[in-house]
């Protein structure tokens, strides 16, 4: 379109151009396209939609008492079924840790009652054995007893006065023919020694007795202290796992006493056993896979899994059976219960057998690794033979004899020498190995009681804590959408504050004229928490739910 | 009689399981094809190395043929062997080492060819592939790929069906080393006749990607 310019020429695109300064000037300023000919879902804009809104907040106002109402139920009925959700939860949990306990304590006293057993077994074959100790020690104490008494009687019948007496005595004839004081005093002298030389006789061999039979005597002193401290120290040790096990038992508080117990570092323990026995099986699966292929065959595939693999996996499987079959037939675990209903002879029998079958697993794994050894060569001959004939000449033109460098055909023996050196080693490290590790699989049984029970316990306590964790949750759940709900209802009032404000003067003044009523009860729309005025249904009243939530929170 | 219990228990099992459609086979079937027409029959010692190195790769229970490429090769007469190897290592390495022999025998014994029915020797192939349960079937050709048809029997319009067939080209000569386009326009065309007739078409130019090409390791 073209628009004549006020000096008479003309602009082209004129009216464009100010359509689009119009559109501009409409997005510059949003107020005008209110005023002008913008509409809020489908009001427009200035006083429709401000009599709207205010019709809207009269309608507010007179449907305020049902939509109160709607809000309660909605909200606090959410409030509600989770704050009953979090109670049963936490209920559930805290009986779970109590039943866990329970399990825990029960275990404990398994435990202890199996150790007093042990222990009552250890003294008593401790008192059989004390039996045959003390009667040799008993009959040298006795011998040695007698022997010294004999010889403290021996000493005391020896009366030296009456020796010295009598030498001197035996002495006098000789001193009358004797001239000199010099001669009698000397032959006195000798009469005396020899005279106390014979008395003393009969004494020597008493001190002797009493010199090789006092370190005797310390001697089974000695070992009767270690036997009375032996003996002591079993008893201490029956009495302190007895007292524990009335403490279990018998006493009230059977959660701290199941706490005192440790169950995560036996399992974590039992673990890392467990995790290096399974090393063991990791290194033992590589040394059986390829040689079971001469068993079973190649070719096939179990569930995305090779034949020969999976026939290794199998064979471990079974090692690993037959070791908790040993250590339960000797006693060491309880992982089978038809064990503990088995007799004496059938438990030996059941050994025996299981004995077998692992040393019957690790002569078969020994001769896998033989046969390993043999596979591998095949193959790699099998390979350099193709390889070779790869690099050689040609088939149709065969290379001269002569052309075959002669220093390399002399070193060739001496490394051939060597080689074969270091695989006969080879095999014989595989070999002991493969006779080794049946052995350690069942040694990896042991832990293992450990680990069942103790995850058990582990995963009770873990899934009581969830069951808490979860109670606590709902529970916070129930006080949000309780806080919601009076927020809600905060804002409703907030929206009609207007109305409500002209209402509650209105009945002021007319209660005020009817001389009535108190300030509290013209207030009373205006409280959010206070009790409804309506009376309350029967059910609601049943329920109860604002005092659960006030529980809940 | 202690295998033969062991494979028979074994056996029974696999049996059950495989009823079961948890057992799969792993076994794959190669047959290697030679060109024997014109000049290439000259490279068919060096075809069989290949194929010696190959078949040294496989694994207990795969299938191995052989035939070649003559002016006729649709025919029983150009099979030159079939053979599984046996399921254990050890006796699948005796017997790979009797292929290795008989490639051998084969290679020093060849004789020339006037036509190269290509297409033939490919239908060939195909048709005893189709036979096999194996899962992965190969063909492994050695030649230079120049098709030349001879009036009695030209197979060149024949339809090939290569579905499920991995068709390998190994020790292709270039023949004419003066026009490099028209060999890498020969190779194209031949991979789109292959792939045409729903199989998939590999080139091996150097002698060690063969075996890993076929067995996968």
């Amino acid at each position: 379109m073209l628009v004549k310019a006020p000096g008479g020429g003309v602009w082209p695109y004129a009216a464009e151009r100010r359509a689009v300064q119009q559109s501009d000037a409409t997005i510059e300023r949003p107020a005008n396209l209110a005023a002008d000919a913008g509409s809020f879902l489908g009001i427009p804009y200035g006083w429709p939609l401000a009599l709207a809104i205010v019709g809207l907040i009269l309608v507010m106002w007179i449907a305020r008492e049902p939509m109160h109402r709607i809000v309660r139920q909605t909200f606090f009925f959410l409030g509600y079924m989770f704050a009953r959700w979090g109670s049963a939860l936490l209920d559930h949990g805290r009986r779970a840790r109590e039943v866990t306990n329970e399990k825990i304590a029960s275990h404990r006293a398994d435990e202890l009652q199996d150790r007093m057993l042990m222990l009552e077994e250890k003294m008593g074959k401790r008192t059989e054995q004390l039996a045959r100790e003390t009667g040799p020690i008993l009959k040298k104490l006795d011998k040695a007893t007698h022997d010294l008494a004999t010889s403290a009687n021996a000493i005391s019948d020896i009366n030296l006065e009456d020796a010295a007496e009598r030498a001197f005595r035996a002495a006098l004839p000789s001193m009358e023919t004797s001239r000199g004081l010099t001669k009698i005093e000397k032959n006195i002298a000798a009469n005396t020694a020899r005279t106390m030389n014979e008395r003393l006789a009969p004494l020597r061999p008493a001190l002797i007795t009493i010199r090789s039979e006092s370190p005797r005597l310390k001697e089974v002193a000695e070992k009767l202290v270690k036997i009375e401290h032996d003996f002591n120290k079993n008893a201490s040790d029956v009495n302190k796992a007895f007292s524990e096990f009335e403490e279990i038992v018998r006493s009230e508080d059977r959660k701290m006493i199941a706490a005192r117990a440790s169950i995560v570092v036996p399992w974590l323990i039992a673990v890392l056993i467990t995790a290096i026995a399974l090393a063991g099986v990791f290194l033992n699966f590589f040394l059986i896979e390829r040689p079971m292929a001469e068993i079973v065959g190649e070719g096939a595939r179990i569930g995305g899994i090779g034949l020969p693999a999976f026939a290794a996996i199998i064979v471990i499987f079974l090692e690993f059976v037959t070791g908790v079959i040993l250590m339960d037939a000797a006693g060491f675990t309880r992982l089978i219960p038809a064990f503990h209903a088995m007799s004496a002879n059938g438990r030996r029998i059941m050994l025996i057998v299981s004995f077998s079958f692992l040393a019957l697993f690790s002569v078969m794994e020994m001769t896998l690794s033989i046969v390993r050894e043999q596979i591998i060569e095949q193959q790699q001959e099998t390979r350099d033979l193709a390889n070779r004939a790869l690099l050689g000449p040609a088939l149709a033109q065969p290379a001269p004899e002569a052309a075959a460098p002669a220093p390399v055909e002399s070193a060739t023996p001496q490394r051939d020498g060597a080689n074969v050196f270091g695989l006969q080693l080879s095999t014989f490290a595989q070999l002991i190995l493969a006779g080794i590790i049946p052995w350690l699989l069942a040694a990896a049984a042991l832990p293992l009681e450990t680990i069942i029970r103790n995850s058990v316990f582990i995963v009770s306590i873990f899934a009581s804590f969830a069951l808490i964790f979860l109670g606590f949750l709902s529970k916070t759940i129930s006080s949000v959408f309780k806080n919601i709900g009076v927020f809600v209802l905060a804002i409703y009032d907030f929206i009609i504050f207007l109305p409500l404000f002209v209402q509650r003067r209105l009945l002021r003044r007319g209660r005020s004229d009817a001389g009535g009523g108190t300030a509290q009860e013209v207030s009373d729309d205006l409280v959010l928490n206070a009790p409804a005025p309506a009376k309350a249904s029967r059910r609601e009243k049943s329920r109860q739910p604002e005092q659960e939530l006030e529980k809940a929170s | 009689m202690m295998r033969r219990l062991a494979a028979l228990a074994c056996g029974l099992s696999l049996s059950v399981l495989a009823g079961c459609g948890l057992v799969t086979s792993t076994n794959r079937s190669v047959f290697f094809v030679f060109d024997v027409s014109g000049t290439y029959v000259e490279a068919v010692p060096d075809a069989t190395k290949l194929a010696n190195i190959t078949i040294a790769e496989m694994l207990p229970g795969d299938w191995v043929g052989a035939s070649q490429i003559s002016a006729c090769s649709f025919s029983e007469k150009e099979i030159i062997l079939q053979r599984q190897l046996p399921s254990t290592p050890s006796l699948a390495a005796e017997a790979k080492r009797g292929l290795f022999e008989e490639f051998n025998t084969y290679a020093g014994q060849v004789k020339s060819a006037k036509f190269t029915d290509i297409r033939g020797a490919l239908a060939q192939a195909s048709f005893e592939l189709k036979q096999r349960p194996e899962s992965e079937r190969f063909i492994v050709l050695f030649s230079d790929m120049l098709a030349d048809y001879g009036k009695s029997c030209d197979t060149s319009k024949i339809d090939l069906d290569l579905t499920g067939i991995h068709v390998i080209a190994a020790n292709v000569i270039k023949s004419d080393p003066a026009h490099p386009e028209k060999y890498l326009a020969m190779l194209k065309e031949w991979e789109a006749t292959i792939v045409a007739a729903g199989g998939k078409w590999s080139l091996v130019t150097s002698p060690d990607l063969l075996p890993k090409l076929v067995t996968g390791v």
